[in-house]
């Protein structure tokens, strides 16, 4: 019987920063037979491990089609988060999973697909935006929407001017408050929507960022047509086991860890506390 | 009557008594014994005359989960010496609970369900095992289970209200009910008929007026529990159906000291936090620790938010989570087995019969009515 507890052994190969408090983690595991089966699907998260400090449940950054490593975009905010940031190549840390369900993706096949993302919110829409762009053939066209509170605050920047050039990409940016080189939008990110030419027919769109952007979001894209259904979010809980148990992530009868964290709109409007 | 059992036996209780030294010999007991303070606890035995007996006390102060599942308990170790080695740490120890009510048994039933994802379960053989807990399991699947059935119910027992007593039906190894002296024993698994016939010189068939008297005992304890009773049903819909005003848990909260002895007492309540411990900077355990939803910190998420930070949301969560029929279908069975125990710990008066009564009457009772009284002084 597989201990669900056991985490196995990564190393991170590489760290970049994003901004002055989130690093994208390259990692792969020790043990290259664990690295090739790996299998997980955009959305989904692992338990990462700094051993005497705890753990934490972050977001797989990096899409499944690209083989051979993985990406953790993490921002410092807590004690394992904080470890983790102060760590440099080639240490290990521990990985359970991958956990959760992970967005729709064969559900959206042939689709329209609109990104809203905020701050560290991009990191589990890249992963699926990178999927997407890989099987590019596979669906129609994608609208990206991103702000963050300051150009500072922009995560994956490097990664914009690949996205845009994809045939068939829309991509926005903005910013709460500009600086003075900041030449872009401003404005949260439902500013954005009169500048995008969204349609509500045959698309999803795909919504992660704060707790406090999600509820505009979704009142704009239900002005917009969108239904309960073509409205996909995440929910964050500090899941402590990924596996149903540990009791922390529930709300109502779901377990996010389980249950989530992708949920449609529909069923977020059906949780009771 | 379990499928196990091809009779009815009977064991005379001095020989129980050196059944169990034999026991005691060579697999770890636990056992009600009495602590300094005069509570019954569950405790590994080194001698017989150690325990508590059937007929001395009601149930234990706190329930024997943690021996399934303890308050904290390592998981793994991890040491750094050019990589990370991670050791599990199983607990595969040969054990014996002897003398657990029946309510506690049905609530291991309900722990087995939950962290097994069903593969300990009789009642769904067919159920695919979904992250199976192997640190529960193991601890489980080596420990024999002998229940003693109860005549007498105590003042907050209402196992009756929640089908979990005060006799098992299934789901057990051995469960004795004392008879005149003798021990009547009903078989409840294959491990169960394997004990009897491996020490049958101890046991005799029950001759059919014991098998009578049985019956009769076991009508008379539930006659016993009064027309009193927590009333579950209506409760479980109003729950389900978000149909409990929030002035119920506002009106609680005002009085809930958050201090989670509901939870540490409540032998189905399982949620659990994980936390590391360094020994020294090359080495340190993971250890699994109860937690509860009642404390505030439960729901803290990165940069500290807390999401449920009033009172009156955790009450709610809490009975949400015991009654609620979405959980019933997952648990197969509603999340309280009628011990008692919040009764008798919650400093603030909040518990399981109080509250349903409550959402039954729509409107906060003060104290529950006791359900049962002594009828015979023990």
């Amino acid at each position: 019987m597989k201990d669900v507890y056991f985490p196995d052994i990564a190393v991170i190969d590489s760290i970049r920063n994003e901004t002055g408090d989130v690093k994208t983690f390259t990692m792969r595991f020790k043990d290259p037979d664990i690295q090739e089966n790996l299998s997980y699907r955009s959305g989904q998260f692992f338990e990462v491990s700094i051993f005497g400090v705890g753990e934490m449940p972050i977001s797989i950054t990096s899409t499944p089609s690209r083989k051979g490593f993985f990406e953790l975009s993490v921002k410092n905010v807590g004690l394992v988060s904080g470890a983790l940031h102060s760590m440099t190549p080639s240490t290990e840390v521990g990985i359970r999973g991958p956990f959760g369900n992970g967005f729709p993706y064969e559900e959206v096949l042939g689709k329209e697909l609109l990104f809203v993302g905020g701050g560290i919110g991009l990191a589990p829409l890249r992963s699926l935006i990178n999927n997407v762009l890989d099987n590019r053939d596979d669906f129609a066209r994608i609208t990206i929407l991103y702000g963050s509170r300051t150009p500072g605050d922009l995560v994956f920047k490097d990664e914009f001017k690949i996205w845009e050039n994809q045939p068939d990409v829309t991509m926005l940016v903005t910013v709460d408050r500009g600086d003075e080189e900041w030449t872009g939008n401003v404005g949260v990110v439902t500013t954005l929507f009169p500048k995008a030419d969204i349609e509500n027919e045959n698309t999803v769109a795909f919504v992660c960022g704060p707790p406090v952007m999600i509820p505009f979001v979704i009142k704009d894209l239900l002005n917009l047509g969108f239904t309960d259904d073509t409205i996909i979010s995440t929910l964050e809980r500090h899941m402590k086991c990924g596996v149903g148990k540990c009791g922390h992530c529930c709300i109502g009868h779901k377990y996010v860890c389980m249950d989530g964290p992708v949920f449609s709109y529909r069923e977020m409007k059906a949780m009771t506390e | 009557m379990s499928r196990y059992q091809e009779h009815l036996w009977m064991i005379n209780g001095r020989d129980l008594f050196d059944l169990m030294e034999v026991f005691i010999k060579t697999r770890e007991v636990i056992a009600p014994v009495r602590g300094h303070g005069g509570e019954v606890i569950f405790y590994p035995i080194e001698s017989i005359e150690d325990v508590a007996w059937d007929w001395q006390y009601f149930n234990s102060v706190l329930p024997p989960k943690r021996f399934f599942l303890p308050q904290t308990e390592i998981m793994y170790e991890y040491r750094y010496d050019n990589g990370y080695k991670i050791t599990p740490r199983y607990d595969d120890r040969v054990r014996m609970i002897f003398g657990i009510r029946p309510c506690d048994v049905n609530a291991l039933i309900f722990l087995d369900r939950f962290f097994g994802g069903g593969s300990l379960s009789k009642k769904s053989p067919d159920e695919e095992p979904l992250f199976p807990d192997s640190h529960y399991i193991r601890r489980r699947a080596n420990t024999f289970i002998i229940a003693f059935g109860c005549h007498q119910p105590g003042e907050n027992c209402f196992c009756v209200c929640c089908d979990a007593g005060p006799f098992l039906e299934e789901d057990y190894d051995l469960q004795l009910t004392s008879m005149n002296g003798d021990y009547a024993v009903e078989v409840g698994s294959a491990r169960g008929l394997k004990i009897i016939y491996g020490n049958e010189h101890f046991f005799r068939k029950a001759s059919s007026s014991e098998v009578d008297e049985l019956s009769r005992i076991k009508e008379d304890a539930l006659n016993k529990f009064g027309d009193t009773c927590s009333y579950m049903s209506k409760a479980i819909r109003r729950i389900t159906e978000g149909k409990v005003d929030d002035s119920l848990w506002e009106k609680l909260a005002e009085r809930c000291l958050d201090c989670g002895g509901c939870s540490y007492v409540c032998p189905t309540c399982c949620c659990y936090n994980i936390v590391d411990i360094s020994l020294d900077d090359k080495s340190g355990i993971r250890t699994r620790t109860w937690d509860s939803c009642a404390f505030s910190g439960f729901t803290r998420i990165a940069g500290g938010e807390i999401l449920r930070s009033d009172k009156k949301d955790r009450l709610k969560r809490r009975f949400f989570h015991k009654l609620s029929y979405q959980y019933i279908e997952k648990n197969k069975r509603h999340g309280c087995v009628g011990c008692g125990r919040c009764i008798t710990t919650c400093l603030a008066d909040i518990n399981m019969p109080l509250v349903v009564e409550s959402i039954r009457k729509q409107k906060v009772i003060v104290q529950a009515t006791k359900r049962v009284r002594h009828e015979a002084e023990i």
